[in-house]
């Protein structure tokens, strides 16, 4: 399976360097919204986040003979963005100071005032139930707000809590190729994942639990 | 086993992404899992977790606007000649 | 290899959430991630993971003890033991509740009043068809009298009322 999509990289590489239209057609079919997507965690508007991806196709395309497949195409295409988004984003100067920080590693995942408090019999149990999702109807689970308060709820998140959120759950790569493109351990990708993830639950659960 | 191995809900809920990861060592796999068993609450905390990481997964990108695309080829083509 | 293995309603998955075919092979991949390996439980196991479906299943391929369960290649399951049922559940924890009972009255003092309570819990539990969490609290019950030794010996107990009531033969 591996060896299958090495193949076809090597012989999209190969038609890119050659000039060819159609390889770079699909290649920006394959990544640009997803690219567009997470330049839009660093910067501060879309059309900023679209001039970043202009960059980054550039950037592609001047490194195509560098390039030595070590690591995947799109590890490699998403590590350059990261790299151009987050230059971007210094230049730029936000006016609203984004950092991995204002969000303290220490900071416990459910409100610590669910569970019973210490010295009580069932300390650290939760005092009620969470609520079952799968008794609500469907329309309202997989409905259009749900999908926009969850989209809302990842917008919230940190910068590189947001990237590791979108690449892992919301555009499927695996842990490597996350902390490839990230240039991150796998321990600080699993943290960042864990945060985020239990942020977006944090916001459906008040989301599903009105009436 | 001893009572002061067991998990609390509290502490299980910050391994939740560990264990969905295949990251906790096998004692504490299961740890995880014989709690789940005896907590319906904590059940039910997995069981969210699972739906909202599924329901992440479904988020749609939109489609790339035509012109865009057309700038995109035009990059591609002056970077041809340059 | 035979083993057994405890399910939610419908062949659910306990922690998975998957639902289990019935007869057909299910590939785990590599038993080393358990997430990955297909997870059964020898009879001695039982009282840590009862839910309300109890079946036997057939393991294969590689295959290794882990903990409180076996993890292998794959496996099927085989047939529903069908006197596993809510009375039985029932039954069960009564069991443990009365073992709980003779524990209390074998302590005093200070110990015999902590027992009673647990007792109790046991007692609250087993009348709600909650076998698992009874059978760990009887546990517990049984550690506080006992120690460690006190534990296991519970535990054995409850594998042991499984064994016959239900007629479940080892591997």
């Amino acid at each position: 399976m591996v060896a299958q999509v090495e193949a076809a990289e090597t012989e999209l590489l190969d038609a890119l360097r050659a000039g060819q239209e159609a390889a770079f057609e699909a290649l920006v079919r394959e990544y640009h919204a997803s690219i567009v997507r997470v330049a839009r965690i660093y910067v501060s508007n879309r059309a900023t986040a679209e001039e970043v991806a202009q960059e980054t196709w550039l950037a592609v395309l001047n490194g195509l003979d560098r390039f030595e497949g070590r690591s995947s195409l799109r590890t490699w295409i998403f590590r350059i963005l990261t790299n151009i988004a987050r230059t971007r984003a210094q230049r730029d100067a936000r006016s609203v100071p984004f950092s991995a920080v204002g969000d303290p590693s220490g900071e416990p995942v459910v409100d610590p005032d669910r569970f019973a408090p210490a010295g009580e019999r069932w300390a650290g149990h939760w005092k009620s139930y969470p609520d079952r999702w799968d008794t609500l109807p469907e329309a309202r689970l997989i409905g259009d707000e749900t999908m926009e308060r969850i989209q809302a709820a990842i917008d919230r998140l940190p910068p590189t809590q947001r990237q590791v959120i979108t690449l892992r759950d919301v555009d499927g790569w695996s842990s490597e190729e996350v902390c490839s493109a990230m240039e991150i351990s796998e321990t600080n990708q699993r943290v960042l994942l864990h945060r985020a993830r239990s942020k977006v639950r944090q916001a459906l659960e008040a989301y599903l639990g009105q009436d | 086993m001893l009572i002061s191995e067991d998990l609390t809900c509290q502490e299980l809920v910050e391994l939740v992404t560990e264990y969905l990861e295949g990251g906790l060592s096998s004692t504490d796999r299961d740890r995880f899992e014989q709690h789940i068993v005896l907590c319906d609450g904590c059940a039910v905390y997995l069981e969210q977790m699972r739906t909202t990481i599924s329901l992440t997964g479904s988020l749609t990108e939109e489609a790339i606007p035509a012109e865009t695309q057309a700038g995109l080829l035009g990059l591609f083509r002056d970077w041809k000649q340059g | 290899m035979r083993g057994y293995k405890c399910l939610r309603p419908g062949r659910v998955g306990p922690f998975s959430g998957h639902t289990w075919p019935v007869g057909g092979w299910v590939e785990g991949r590599d038993p080393a991630l358990c997430v990955r390996g297909v997870h059964a439980c020898r009879i001695e196991d039982l009282p840590y993971w009862l839910t309300e479906e109890l079946w036997e299943v057939e393991l294969d391929g590689e295959l290794r003890g882990e903990g409180r369960k076996l993890v292998a290649e794959r496996g099927r399951l085989l047939s529903r033991i069908e006197d596993w049922t809510h009375e039985t559940a029932i039954s069960y924890g009564e069991g443990c509740a009365a073992r709980a009972r003779e524990r209390v009255e074998a302590a005093t003092g200070d110990t015999a009043a902590r027992l009673s309570e647990l007792a109790a819990d046991v007692a609250g539990v087993a009348a709600r068809g909650e076998p698992a969490l009874a059978g760990y609290i009887a546990a517990r019950t049984a550690e506080v009298q006992a120690g460690v030794d006190g534990y296991a010996e519970e535990r054995a107990a409850q594998a042991h009322w499984l064994a016959s009531e239900l007629g479940l033969v080892r591997a």
